[in-house]
């Protein structure tokens, strides 16, 4: 019998019932949809697609991916930097706080189960406003101590963000739970692919680009009625 | 190590008064003193943290503007305060790095139904809130809500001889449901019966301490 648990761990950080928060961002999908610019199945599939390629893909997933790299070295000095890099690469303000708020829970939850001194101090850093804890970057480093491989680590955030702008979607009555599960299955070649590409890369090659996406973000932090924080 | 706040849940219905509640129990604590930040996690908008920002912020000077925050919860209102509170924790946590001299921090649930409960790890204290517009069965249906709660809350009662909804019956269930566990009969129109809940959170909260800066001036 494997004794090997590092499946369960990523099922286990996978999950939905994991809290992180993520179902409270919709990334500026509810104001394209209150703007009618998002009404169907495949409009949604292409703006998950682009955001994917053109932000949290060559952003998100290099910060992980040292992020990653660096904890398996212990080196905090250069978790931290990844944290602050991906931090600066945020444009959208609510979208800063967010990512901060899910990734400063999910260390503090896999902090409470896990007992390691880099996830500890990184930790404390955040709680003493040393390090601001982005989500991707907390998936990195939770991700290592748990023994998940780093490949499966980025596949998970990648498609952990898909379901949350797809579950997003859902509840704002865009798509029902069969187009749901069909835009899920039609993106795997594009995180795959995604992953693949960004999952070497160095710090200095991180870029993210799609001004008309931050400025809808920016948009929906204006608005006065709105279910969903982003 | 930042100070854990006491921390008060207040769930219940969609416009059973749990924001005015709110409002009409913090100038009662204010005027003793004692410091409070409240967070309002909004279904579909930030109206009630803005009505309360204005009202007991900007308008009474109860408590600084920016310790009255709403939060948005993607449709999700019971998830937020029960199965994943991390993004209410999150800012509690950062209200304790900045503000370790709270007394009280008040967290509200959006409307949800009779199921709602607060995750131990978000409430030390959950105040569950119906209104008689509901009908007189309200109390006997229990919920987790109303037979859980810390303390159970009965609003508009002044509505009760519109609606036909009998307060004595009300009364006698939320004592068969809840056992010993107390309960408010309270108008929050008038005020009648807030004191009360206020009286709770002091006893049963706070455990009748003075405000901390209180405690820390004279230290």
């Amino acid at each position: 019998m494997s004794t090997d648990v590092s499946d369960l761990s990523l099922m286990q950080i996978s999950d939905s019932f994991f809290p992180t928060g993520l179902y409270t961002m919709s990334n500026g999908l509810e104001t394209l949809f209150s703007e009618k610019r998002i009404t169907g199945m495949d409009e949604l599939c292409e703006l998950i697609q682009t955001n994917i390629v053109q932000q949290i893909g060559p952003c998100d997933c290099v910060a992980l991916s040292n992020a990653y790299t660096h904890t398996s070295s212990n080196d905090l000095e250069k978790i931290i930097i990844c944290d602050r890099s991906l931090f600066a690469m945020k444009l959208v303000k609510e979208l800063r706080e967010s990512t901060c708020r899910s990734g400063t829970q999910m260390i503090k939850c896999v902090n409470s189960f896990v007992t390691n001194d880099t996830l500890s101090k990184y930790y404390d850093m955040i709680k003493n406003s040393q390090a601001p804890g982005t989500h991707a970057v907390a998936i990195g480093v939770a991700s290592n101590i748990l023994g998940i491989e780093k490949q499966k680590a980025v596949l998970h955030f990648l498609y952990g963000f898909s379901v949350s702008m797809v579950g997003a979607a859902l509840r704002l009555g865009i798509i029902e739970h069969i187009q749901s599960q069909k835009i899920l299955h039609r993106l795997k070649p594009v995180i795959a692919e995604t992953c693949d590409k960004y999952i070497s890369k160095s710090l200095s090659d991180m870029w993210q680009f799609a001004p008309e996406y931050d400025v809808i973000q920016i948009t929906h932090e204006q608005k006065f009625s709105k279910m969903f924080i982003t | 190590m930042n100070k854990r706040i006491p921390r008060i849940g207040i769930g219940g219905p969609v416009g059973c008064g749990k924001s005015m509640l709110i409002e009409r129990v913090v100038p009662i604590l204010a005027k003793k003193n004692y410091q409070i930040s409240i967070i309002s996690n909004d279904v579909i908008s930030q109206e009630d943290a803005d009505r309360m920002r204005q009202n007991l912020a900007t308008d009474q000077g109860l408590l600084p503007e920016n310790l009255v925050i709403g939060l948005a919860t993607g449709g999700c209102p019971h998830t937020a305060v029960r199965e994943d509170p991390s993004i209410n924790l999150s800012v509690i946590e950062e209200i304790e790095r900045e503000y370790s001299d709270l007394d009280l921090i008040i967290i509200e649930s959006g409307g949800d139904n009779i199921t709602t409960t607060f995750s131990p790890a978000l409430a030390d204290y959950f105040i569950y809130i119906i209104d008689v517009s509901g009908g007189d069965k309200y109390p006997r249906k229990r919920g987790l809500g109303i037979e859980t709660s810390d303390l159970l809350v009965i609003n508009k009662i002044d509505l009760a001889p519109l609606v036909d909804a009998n307060l004595d019956v009300m009364e006698r269930d939320a004592k068969i449901v809840r056992t010993n566990k107390p309960y408010a009969l309270v108008n929050c129109k008038t005020d009648e019966g807030v004191d009360v809940v206020a009286q709770h959170i002091i006893d049963d909260v706070l455990f009748g301490q003075p405000p901390r800066k209180l405690i820390t001036n004279v230290e």
